[in-house]
């Protein structure tokens, strides 16, 4: 398939779920789409740190939301906060930007942790040192209550955040009757994934990414021309996983507070259909693939209630699921590198 | 050590269970030389060069290199001392074209940093674009020129084999460790990598190849090592190779009178 092929799939697919969306709402469809583009960014976010792994270096990470939530409770602890069941009030911190310049270097330290001993070896031991870490991670989180809050987490710390929201942004929000700070978190993850995306497409067409590349492809060839392999899979893991942390202190502005309940496992597979809808390898094809996620999450329960008529809620969301399995069923035979991933580079080897 | 001798090994072992893959008491490899290593199947002659170039590790013995002791280095550290090695079976970078396999290999460590690459200042696009005429050439040398934006996968085999040997030459090797260089070439394609392969060592470029092409072996080598059973069981000129009793006795079996 050509690349504009793509594009244009790309855009209907888009176009088509925004218009569904618009269609099926009566009300509150500013609301809806606040929402959906701002969880949709953060995640896509992530995603683009599992492709940093997956996509560009072969690495199989199956505990991002360890490092989404290393890089959360670091930067929101960093802060002032009011923290577990007393609610005890820290009104001294960081300034935020570098609180959340040290949140990011703390899950790139996770990640250097998790790979020295791992990455040595073949890339399933990855993955299953990653999935029980981020289990590991979470259990200490919960456990450490006078640190991190437990079961009760950490509230109050938006105001780091929103007190840096311009003038122009309320008065937007108001007039389109969204939430304000939901709003300015969602612009703040969308500038981000622009710069994200515009460095690591610096670094993509660099030595850099080349030697990533062909670390993807065979680690002995790349270790018999002298490169140290193991290097070069570390510092792309801890790049991934900085992004992962940024992603994770974005998704606890937007809930308001910090929940040891967010970051559980299935947080990373709903990345990983994210990455593998939108195009595993390729640069934009992470954040598309969490949009159209977000579209199914978000605007199917409606469509659910055609085919099952007598069921609740619950069961309704569940559906969803559904939906999104088929949608990657579908991507998987028609276009197998996802919507926008190059058939050149499809990726289903592990190393 | 006397600097003529490139690299040596000293009661280097090497055993898979029960099997002694690899039993060889002391070997020297001189300069100036195309040393071929030749050996029925299972003789240990691939599990020799993995030791050598430390894909594997030995069980005991030493590897000089260059008169440094270089038994404790990996693989990339040997590489960069000026060892570099192809594989019986090719391992090009499929998924990436065959300038981007060239440019890769011949990229300097330095140049790979993420914050070089980040700033991508004028010395490294330098680097990159005299890199490019380097490749031009060698891609030039080996007939494949025409592929050069292709993806390695869309190579033949004997072309992938070609890659390789270009992959390596680009990163001016002292030691050049050849493991089966014409396994899968058309005849005329062999002829072709032979001659490459002796004016490389005129050029200066020490080579160690594995080869089950006798005739091959016999026309450009300078010295012949034969293994079998992970032992040394004859070294010396191609003549006194082929007359040799212990050789043809490997190869073909004890005659009995």
């Amino acid at each position: 398939m050509k690349d504009y092929k793509r594009y244009i799939i790309a855009v209907s697919l888009l176009t088509v779920s925004f218009l569904y969306i618009f269609t099926s709402n009566e009300t509150g469809v500013a609301r809806i789409f606040v929402n959906l583009l701002t969880f949709a960014g953060i995640y896509g976010l992530a995603a683009i740190g599992i492709n940093v792994h997956f996509g560009w270096t072969g690495l199989l990470n199956f505990g991002h939301a360890a490092f989404m939530g290393i890089g959360a409770y670091t930067t929101i602890l960093l802060i002032p906060h009011a923290l577990g069941r007393e609610g005890v009030v820290i009104e001294t911190g960081l300034p935020l930007p570098l609180a959340v310049i040290i949140g990011m270097l703390a899950a790139a330290l996770l990640g250097l942790i998790l790979g020295l001993p791992t990455l040595r070896l073949r890339g399933d031991y990855l993955a299953i040192v990653t999935i029980a870490a981020a289990e590991i991670f979470r259990l200490l989180i919960r456990d450490f209550e006078d640190i991190t809050g437990g079961v009760y987490g950490v509230i109050q710390f938006s105001e780091a955040l929103q007190s840096l929201r311009p003038n122009f942004i309320t008065n937007l929000a108001t007039s389109i009757e969204v939430s304000s700070s939901q709003l300015w978190v969602g612009v703040i993850t969308w500038i981000l994934i622009i710069f994200t995306l515009l460095f690591l497409n610096r670094l993509q067409k660099s030595p850099w990414g080349r030697a990533l590349r062909a670390v993807r492809e065979d680690e002995d060839a790349v270790r018999a021309l002298g490169k140290n392999a193991v290097w070069l899979k570390l510092q792309s893991f801890m790049l991934g996983a900085s992004i992962g942390g940024l992603s994770g202190i974005l998704l606890a502005f937007n809930y308001g507070t910090l929940q040891v309940s967010t970051f559980v496992p299935v947080l990373t597979f709903y990345l990983w259909a994210a990455l593998i809808l939108g195009g595993v390898g390729s640069l934009a094809g992470p954040a598309l693939g969490a949009v159209i996620f977000w579209v199914i999450i978000s605007g199917t329960d409606s469509l659910a209630e055609i085919f099952f008529e007598n069921a609740n809620g619950q069961q309704l969301a569940g559906v969803r699921f559904v939906f999104v399995g088929l949608l990657i069923m579908f991507t998987m035979i028609f276009t197998p590198s996802g919507i926008l991933g190059k058939k050149e580079e499809l990726l289903l080897d592990i190393k | 050590m006397t600097s003529n001798k490139l690299l040596s090994v000293s009661s280097l072992k090497k055993s898979f269970g029960g099997l002694q893959a690899v039993n060889v008491d002391s070997l020297e490899f001189s300069e100036n030389e195309i040393t071929s290593l030749i050996g029925p199947n299972g003789a240990g002659k691939t599990t020799f060069f993995d030791l050598l170039t430390k894909f594997q590790n030995p069980d005991q013995g030493n590897i000089f290199f260059e008169g440094e002791n270089v038994t404790s280095f990996q693989s990339y550290k040997l590489a960069r001392l000026g060892m570099t090695r192809t594989f019986q079976l090719t391992r090009v970078f499929e998924k990436m074209s065959v300038l981007e396999n060239m440019q890769f290999s011949g990229s300097s460590v330095k140049n790979e940093s993420i914050s070089r690459s980040l700033i991508k200042g004028k010395s490294l696009n330098n680097f990159e674009k005299e890199l490019e005429i380097e490749v031009d050439k060698i891609l030039e040398l080996l007939n494949l020129s025409h592929m050069k934006y292709s993806y390695a996968r869309e190579l033949s085999g004997g072309q992938k084999k070609l890659l390789e040997l270009g992959r390596a030459l680009i990163r001016k090797p002292k030691l050049l460790l050849l493991d089966e260089p014409l396994a899968g070439v058309n005849p005329k394609l062999a002829e072709e990598i032979l001659d490459i392969i002796k004016n490389l060592s005129i050029e200066g470029i020490n080579i160690i190849m594995v080869e089950h092409n006798i005739n091959a072996v016999m026309k450009i080598s300078e010295r012949v090592v034969v293994m079998a059973e992970g032992k040394i069981i004859a070294d010396g000129e191609p003549e006194a190779i082929r007359n040799n009793e212990n050789v043809i006795e490997a190869y073909l079996g004890k005659v009995n009178e």
